[in-house]
């Protein structure tokens, strides 16, 4: 899929941009402030219908303004329109595919998909197993819906269990305990279920990953995504390991009034030739190891959804040096079409530029093709 | 805004109904208003009625005019059988196919403690005692094929179990006649996950 070109109305400090893009590399390049990772910011909507940094959408809006308004063509085998507005008043936004009106935010998934790689990457290797668990299953819910449904069973499962738990800590009647072992059923067949998931999915991504990385960084050095659910990788022993160890907590979870067992405590830990990344890696190691994910998913929901994702990157250059930037953009050319932010001119330089790429110059929000 | 009081009443009224909104509100408040006065007590009539004439079958709970419901009372109906459904609504959806001929049993909706809904909240005492009677061979569980309606079957069916009755329950996945492309993903996948053994 190709996004051959936006439309920007009263949007941050763009109040009117059009750009057209090329097929190849896209680089943004602007001082900070500007108005180019707005950019990137708008392509996100128009794929997602939603902020790329979880904001609130009245913050996307050109001060004293009343409404926004975004409108991308992509190119797959036909043309495909994204339309977007957001209204002040009603604080609240209308989305069109092709000019048709969708109500529902997941009508939208596996359509335009998009893969981000921005400094925000940085809590996947370095922040907490939540940080992980996001990254992992934003992954897998944009390959399958199947399982951001069984994902959302199971957050329900969890709210209800807990708040069965708090009850219980008020009262030990025998009823609530027969109601409290019918939800632990549901919690481990949900459960399962999403563990087996996650094991098929990082046997199979882990791949991809390793080999985004040797791209990025020629040598000896290998990644490693390892998965274990209550010790054990295999998905034939995914319920039986879990009912036993929640009948082994149960004392523990009744007295502490949490669900203590399940996927919803998974980590997953990054190694780079066998050395655990967290514990040993370097800052470049762990930089390396976040692009190769992103690089990774680009190829994997490529492969999977049959359709090439867009693919974003938000001032990344700017941190690596010139062994890797170069490396990064010749890769890059796999990709295909991307669309890249960077602070300053002089990066551009030593990155292998071609005559099908364009430089977009952006300055309070006008844009100019350099 | 300066509308006069019972007009603004009979709005803020009105707009408390499910799928009414202010707009639609306000056109229905001003359609009664020009109505003529025999049709407007019709409607009070009717409205009325609905609370006062109504009640819950006290064997099923059911909706019912009488102490006992139309199901009940039937002698046609097979006394055998009980079918567990969340709502006296499901009870008309199950009644409109015309394919069942046994009773029913309204729980008044299903487990799901983030609501304050627990055991005792819910008609399972009573459907015990039903299950229990020499007659009732079978249950057959229709609760909705969501978290709530899944752990509450997990629920009835370990505490029904001992009563050693045969426990039925409606299949899930693909709709019957419907079309495998035209099914949403999520539906498709989970049933390739769940397929059974022919
Ligand atoms: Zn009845």
């Amino acid at each position: 899929m190709i996004l051959n070109n936006i439309e920007l109305t009263n949007f941050r400090l763009h109040i009117n941009t059009v750009l057209n893009f090329s097929d190849k590399l896209n680089y943004i390049v602007g001082g900070n402030g500007q108005g180019k990772t707005t950019i990137l910011e708008a392509i996100y909507y128009l794929c997602t219908t939603k902020n790329l940094n979880q904001s609130p959408d009245s913050e996307a809006l050109t001060f004293n303004e009343s409404y926004f308004e975004l409108t991308g063509k992509f190119k797959d085998l036909t043309e495909e329109k994204s339309r977007l507005v957001y209204s002040v008043e009603t604080n609240k936004k209308t989305c069109f595919i092709n000019e048709k009106q969708f109500y529902k935010a997941s009508l939208i998934i596996g359509k335009f998909p998009v893969v981000t790689l921005t400094q925000s990457d940085h809590s996947i290797t370095f922040g907490s197993p939540a940080d992980r668990r996001k990254f992992i299953d934003s992954v897998i819910s944009q390959s399958s819906e199947t399982y951001l449904k069984i994902l959302l069973d199971y957050n329900k499962t969890l709210r209800q269990r807990s708040s069965l738990l708090s009850l219980l800590k008020e009262s030990r009647e025998k009823s609530l305990f027969d109601e409290f072992d019918a939800w632990t059923e549901t919690l481990i067949k949900t459960g399962a279920e999403i563990v087996k998931h996650r094991i098929n999915f990082l046997n199979e991504f882990s791949e991809y990953v390793k080999n985004s990385f040797v791209k990025i960084m020629e040598g000896s050095e290998s990644p490693e995504i390892e998965y274990y659910f209550l010790g054990d990788n295999k998905t034939d022993k995914v319920e039986e390991n879990f009912r036993r160890e929640i009948k082994n907590r149960r004392n523990d979870e009744l007295i502490r009034a949490t669900n203590l067992v399940g996927p919803h405590r998974d980590d997953f830990v990054f190694k780079i030739s066998g050395f655990e990344l967290r514990k040993y890696g370097s800052q470049g190691q762990h930089k390396t190891f976040q692009i190769a994910l992103r690089f990774g998913e680009f190829f994997f929901l490529k492969d999977v959804l049959g359709k090439t994702p867009v693919f974003l990157m938000d001032d990344i250059f700017g941190e690596l040096d010139t062994y890797r930037s170069q490396k990064i953009s010749g890769y890059l050319r796999e990709v295909g079409q991307a669309f890249i932010t960077m602070t300053d001119f002089n990066n551009i330089e030593s990155l292998h530029i071609s005559e099908k790429d364009k430089i977009i110059k952006v300055e309070k929000g006008a844009v100019a093709y350099a | 805004m300066n509308i006069i009081e019972p007009l603004q009443i009979a709005i803020e009224e009105l707009s408390k109904l499910p799928t009414i909104g202010r707009k639609t509100a306000q056109r229905l408040a001003l359609y009664i208003l020009k109505s003529d006065k025999d049709s407007v007590a019709n409607l009070i009539k009717a409205v009325t009625d609905l609370k006062e004439k109504i009640k819950f079958c006290s064997v099923c709970f059911n909706l019912s005019v009488d102490d006992t419901c139309e199901v009940c009372k039937s002698p046609k109906r097979d006394k055998s059988i009980i079918c567990v459904v969340e709502e006296a609504s499901d009870v008309i959806a199950i009644e409109s196919t015309n394919e069942y001929k046994g009773l029913y049993h309204v729980l008044g909706g299903v487990l799901s403690p983030l609501s304050g809904k627990g055991v005792e909240s819910l008609k399972i005492a009573e459907l015990v005692l039903r299950v229990n009677e020499p007659d009732v061979k079978e249950i057959v569980l229709a609760l909705n094929p969501d978290t709530e309606g899944e752990t509450t079957s997990l629920y009835l069916t370990r505490r029904l179990k001992p009563l050693n009755k045969r426990i039925t329950r409606l299949p899930t996945g693909l709709p019957l006649g419907g079309d495998l492309e035209f099914t949403d993903h999520a539906t498709v996948g989970r049933a390739i996950l769940n397929r059974i053994e022919l």
